[in-house]
């Protein structure tokens, strides 16, 4: 009786003081969370900036200037009426074209940086490169590309190359062979050991082991990546325009300069259809891809 | 040197060791007509090699200039900035999941179940999907005014489409069973959400939450570019005036400061799993 009664108490005991260590928890877990919030829109000047207040009124205002003020019975006239298709996409060839340029440099960039990253790939993978000095510093060069922001890279290499698309290409370059190559040596990891000791065991040197018992392994997953890579730089590419790296970012910069934000609103338009149309490529050739390695 | 096992092999099954020649010269023809379509685009990019030389020049030296890195006298002046680009991935990533969530929610095939509506509603945040959070500062910058509050709002007008998605996701394969259970034991609407859906979904959605904070971060850092405050400006500063030995120390700080976060949030996202 008296046992079964400590035993009880030592277990409401035990509950209760589990429900106030885990009450205290969330209470000081939340309270810093709140605090942390507010001193985050404190510094943001979320509640009033230094240029006045009023955000929704500006707000408000801009997208009244964003409006490009199209007339239905006025669409198919020229340039000079205002209300026309053609006065909003004034310069749509000029546009189209930088549109073209960002796509070159994503495509150009993504096939750089994918054979630079296959190689890096070999050099870190446990089960290809037998020296762990190589492997580690390898790694630790593409972990310091990972960490690095793009268009930090892209101001640095804009500074070094002059603006234009090659300073883009080359951002671009060096930030795929970071990504890839990190997912490049965990496939390489995955294979099959079997076949590249079957090799070894047929007296077959290192080059010959990785065309003839990696490639045919990793080829589908390879090509599935970096095609995933190719809409993350095709994003990235218009985003280093804005920076001086070339394409369509270009354009934007100068619609905002301008202030003509009906033509960043239409040259947006194009941006998310570029990327859109690139997304539904890459998605049909990557399901082929899957489907292919299944046959 | 004779091969007595290759030749045997070769004359049971041929098409085992060598492609035939149709293939080999189908592949060789579209290797090489990749390669030209690339050296075509690098062409019209006018990818110049004499440029490219002069720039590793102007590169080298730069990187030279980086050593060793010093603070220029103004480590306090860097600190703030940091710390606010901290405050507007922190602000950024907290709308865009509050804004997130109620369109996760009417994205979700459980919750919507019109065939029609659903798609449509994917589709139209698909499209906002890609835009980058650069690309929203830009143009809010211009709509706001020079100062962090444009670089809060891109960052969450360029996380809320991908947010939403996932939250949606995540309720999609929330499992059915325990709100069943909750339901048949008599409860509300709103009980079901909350006894029977939110212990399910909660750490997923913080999870992924931090996830997108991470990645703000390494965002927020460059928004100031386009004038939108944080440690990009100070960066974009000092890099026009070739001050390449403050931008070692901004960037070391940066990437410091980065790798942090990410141990940080890693081990909140290891508790919650």
């Amino acid at each position: 009786m008296n046992v079964t009664n400590t035993t009880v108490e030592t277990f409401e005991r035990e509950r209760r003081r589990m429900l106030i260590r885990q009450r205290t928890q969330a209470v000081v877990g939340l309270a810093i969370f709140s605090a942390l919030l507010l001193v985050s829109f404190q510094r943001s000047q979320f509640f009033g900036s230094d240029i006045g207040g009023d955000p929704l009124g500006r707000m408000a205002d801009f997208l009244q200037r964003m409006n490009p003020g199209l007339q239905p019975e006025l669409l198919l006239e020229d340039r000079q009426t205002r209300g026309s298709l053609h006065s909003w996409f004034y310069a749509l060839p000029i546009w189209l074209r930088a549109a073209w340029q960002t796509v070159e440099m994503a495509i150009l960039a993504t096939a750089l940086g994918s054979v630079l990253a296959l190689g890096a790939s070999f050099l870190t993978a446990q089960n290809l490169m037998p020296f762990a000095p190589v492997r580690f510093v390898v790694r630790r060069i593409l972990e310091a590309i990972r960490t690095l922001p793009d268009l930090i890279m892209a101001l640095i290499l804009v500074a070094a190359f002059g603006v234009g698309p090659l300073a883009g290409v080359l951002t671009l370059t060096i930030s795929t062979l970071g990504g890839l190559g990190k997912l490049f040596a965990e496939i390489n990891e995955e294979i099959d050991p079997r076949q590249l000791e079957a090799l070894q065991a047929s007296g077959a040197g290192p080059l010959k082991k990785i065309r003839y018992g990696v490639m045919p392994q990793v080829l589908p997953n390879y090509a599935s990546y970096a095609l995933i890579r190719l809409e993350g730089n095709l994003a990235g590419a218009a985003a280093l325009g804005i920076v001086g790296a070339g394409g369509i970012g270009l354009e934007l910069q100068r619609a905002i300069t301008y202030t003509e934000f009906d033509t960043y609103l239409a040259i947006l338009m194009i941006i998310i259809a570029m990327i859109f149309l690139i997304d539904l490529f890459s998605e049909h050739v990557r399901h082929r891809l899957i489907g292919l390695e299944k046959a | 040197m004779t091969r007595p096992a290759y030749d045997q092999a070769l004359a049971i099954a041929p098409d085992a060791l060598r492609a035939p020649w149709t293939r080999r010269a189908r592949d060789a023809v579209l290797l090489l007509l990749a390669l030209a379509a690339l050296v075509g685009m690098a062409v019209d990019l006018q990818l110049a090699p004499g440029a490219l030389m002069t720039g590793f020049g102007k590169l080298g030296r730069f990187l030279g200039e980086m050593f060793p890195p010093s603070s220029g006298g103004q480590s306090e002046r860097i600190l703030r900035a940091l710390a606010e680009t901290f405050a507007m991935a922190f602000a950024g990533t907290a709308i865009a999941a509050v804004v997130a969530l109620p369109l996760g929610v009417i994205g979700a095939k459980t919750v919507v179940s019109n065939a029609a509506l659903h798609f449509a509603f994917r589709r139209f945040l698909d499209i906002f999907r890609g835009v980058p959070a650069l690309v929203w500062a830009l143009i809010l910058v211009s709509a706001f005014g020079l100062g962090p509050f444009a670089g809060v709002i891109a960052l969450a007008l360029a996380d809320i489409p991908n947010l939403a998605k996932l939250f949606s996701e995540s309720l999609e394969n929330a499992d059915a069973k325990p709100l069943e259970g909750v339901r048949s034991a008599g409860a509300s609407p709103l009980a079901v959400m909350r006894f029977g859906l939110a212990p399910q979904f909660a750490p997923v959605a913080t999870s992924q939450t931090l996830f997108f904070l991470e990645g703000n971060f390494r965002n927020a850092g460059v928004l100031g570019i386009v004038g939108a405050g944080g440690i990009g400006f100070e960066l974009d500063e000092r890099i026009r005036i070739f001050a390449f030995d403050e931008v070692a120390f901004i960037i070391l700080l940066y990437m410091i400061a980065v790798a942090c976060l990410d141990t940080l949030s890693r081990w909140f996202r290891n508790r919650l799993a």
